[in-house]
């Protein structure tokens, strides 16, 4: 059995944010880069699945972690490797940059396929542009059924399908079976993950780390030429409601001017 | 185009029917413009709400998935009834590939958050399970139901039926009065839409106050009994 665990690299949340002079990004020179959160719990899945099926006595699944990026994401796989994957793919080349969520899940798709994976795994959401589409895009191009927002998952015994738990809105969950292969989006909360050992990171050095073009895929559907959108512009939020302020004075008159305040919009 | 709303059941597949159809994607928008030239751009939150970005679709068809609570709610618009015949597509009888088991709820019923009138909610700013109690008497007070943020939640001082946000419940009270709460990304998903919003926390950085009408730079401990006593002694009788 083969479990692929597609990985994002994002910029550090606590990174300081400048816009880049084009005003169409954000300026890259000066950012710190990391595994985006879901997505270690994507990995960390893996590793707990992978796991489990060695200590029901079966032969350990293989894991291969996959990134799309600039040269800079091969510091994120090298840290999927030292976490335990057993190898990486680099979605790497000219063509593939510039891409959105169907243009990068068209070529993950294709790197997938080609290694056969029987579970794909991925974060529910980025922590940049958090649009929740990469995973549900590779699971149509596939072809195969496809979970969401992932707390839970087991593997049956005869590694057919899977039984999987998803958070729905207002503290819901649904229990669903998807026949194998699938892709889960793992959402935040359904493990803790790992951190990599000194052990791990010295064997990570000597594991496979291999670059894939993916040059057999048209590249009309890939990179910037296969984006269904271009960002315009990027910006500030917008200052605010421009809301009343009450400060430096006692909390009961603080609460006696908000009690006026309330009364006059009609909130009480 | 193909607008979709950005729940937690559309946005699971709202991706695959933009592939199914060669659409473009854009999900959880907050706004769209049209300008002069017909050209049509979305504005989304990146970056965990810090910054925003304006998306231009590239393709002529586009499937969007619109943020809860991004637009107040309209009258309701009397429309012509159509009513569209839809085929059953032949392949549905096939084997399912992805079964629905059963759901289950992850914490007892008994709270109407989507049907508040008002809401007081607890951040981790209220400070453990004992003092919750501030936070419940002043939505008691006000007639409101309370409602937590998720950490409050995965601490256990309040049950999940409670929360509030992306993972929890989306509401748009008339008001909404947050205590402690600082103003994360997917809190904000949850109730930005709240006609009138309240902000109670002793922080004046913190991001909750983009989005109060009112904000109180203070400790919650003094404001919220403050503002318990005056509504107690208002009640008539
Ligand atoms: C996928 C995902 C889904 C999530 N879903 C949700 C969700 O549905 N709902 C949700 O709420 N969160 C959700 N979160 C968590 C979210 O990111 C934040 O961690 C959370 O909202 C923070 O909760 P908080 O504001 O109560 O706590 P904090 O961020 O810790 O803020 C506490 C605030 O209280 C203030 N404070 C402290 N003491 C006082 C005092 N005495 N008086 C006044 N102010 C005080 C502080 O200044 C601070 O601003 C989710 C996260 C992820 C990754």
């Amino acid at each position: 059995m083969r479990i692929g665990v597609c990985i994002k690299q994002v910029p550090d949340t606590d990174s300081h944010l400048r816009i880049a002079d084009s005003g169409r990004e954000i300026d890259d020179s000066d950012l710190n880069w990391v595994i985006s959160s879901c997505d270690l719990c994507a990995l960390e899945e893996g590793l707990l699945l992978a796991e489990a099926q060695v200590s029901r006595g079966e032969e350990r699944p293989e894991l291969v972690v996959f990134s799309l990026g600039p040269p800079r994401v091969e510091e994120a796989l090298r840290k999927a490797l030292a976490l335990g994957a057993d190898r990486a793919v680099h979605l790497a080349g000219e063509a593939l940059q510039g891409g959105d969520a169907l243009a990068d899940g068209c070529a993950l798709a294709a790197a997938l396929a080609k290694v056969h994976c029987d579970l794909v795994l991925t974060g529910a959401q980025s922590d940049d542009l958090g649009q929740a589409a990469t995973p549900a895009v590779i699971a149509e191009i596939l072809g195969v059924p496809y979970a969401w927002l992932v707390m839970a998952v087991e593997l049956d015994s005869r590694k057919q399908s899977v039984r999987v738990v998803r958070e729905l809105e207002g503290g819901m969950n649904e229990v669903l079976r998807l026949d194998l292969p699938a892709v889960l989006a793992i959402q935040a909360g359904i493990n803790k993950p790992r951190f990599a050992s000194l052990r791990g990171t010295l064997q990570s050095r000597r594991k496979p780390l291999h670059r894939e073009d993916c040059s057999g895929v048209d590249a009309g559907l890939v990179g910037a030429a296969g984006a269904g959108t271009e960002t315009e512009s990027v910006s500030l939020p917008p200052a605010g409601a421009g809301g009343v302020v009450i400060e430096g004075v006692s909390a009961e008159a603080a609460a006696e001017e908000l009690l006026a305040h309330l009364e006059r919009e009609a909130a009480l | 185009m193909v607008l979709l709303p950005h729940t937690y059941q559309s946005a699971e597949y709202a991706p695959r029917l933009a592939v199914r159809l060669g659409a473009a994607y854009v999900a959880s928008v907050s706004s769209a413009t049209l300008d002069a030239g017909g050209v049509l751009s979305f504005s989304r939150a990146i970056l965990q709400a810090r910054l925003r970005a304006e998306v231009r679709p590239k393709r002529r068809l586009v499937v969007a998935t619109v943020q809860i609570g991004a637009f107040g709610g309209h009258d309701p618009v009397e429309l012509p009834e159509r009513v569209f015949e839809v085929g059953r597509p032949a392949d549905v009888e096939r084997h399912r590939e992805r079964e629905i088991l059963g759901r289950e709820a992850a914490g007892a019923g008994g709270v109407d958050l989507p049907g508040a009138e008002r809401i007081v909610t607890a951040g981790r700013g209220v400070g453990g399970p004992d003092e919750v109690s501030v936070a419940a008497d002043l939505a008691s007070a006000l007639d409101a139901e309370l409602g937590a943020s998720r950490p409050v939640v995965d601490n256990g001082w309040l049950p999940r039926e409670h929360q509030v946000g992306s993972s929890g419940h989306i509401v748009a009270p008339n008001l909404y009065v947050a205590l402690g709460v600082s103003g994360s990304i997917q809190h904000l998903m949850g109730m930005s839409g709240s006609r009138v919003i309240v902000a109670v926390n002793r922080d004046p950085e913190a991001p909750i106050f983009s989005v109060a009408h009112y904000g109180i730079v203070a400790d919650l401990h003094d404001v919220a009994p403050a503002l318990t006593r005056l509504l107690l002694a208002r009640r008539p009788g």
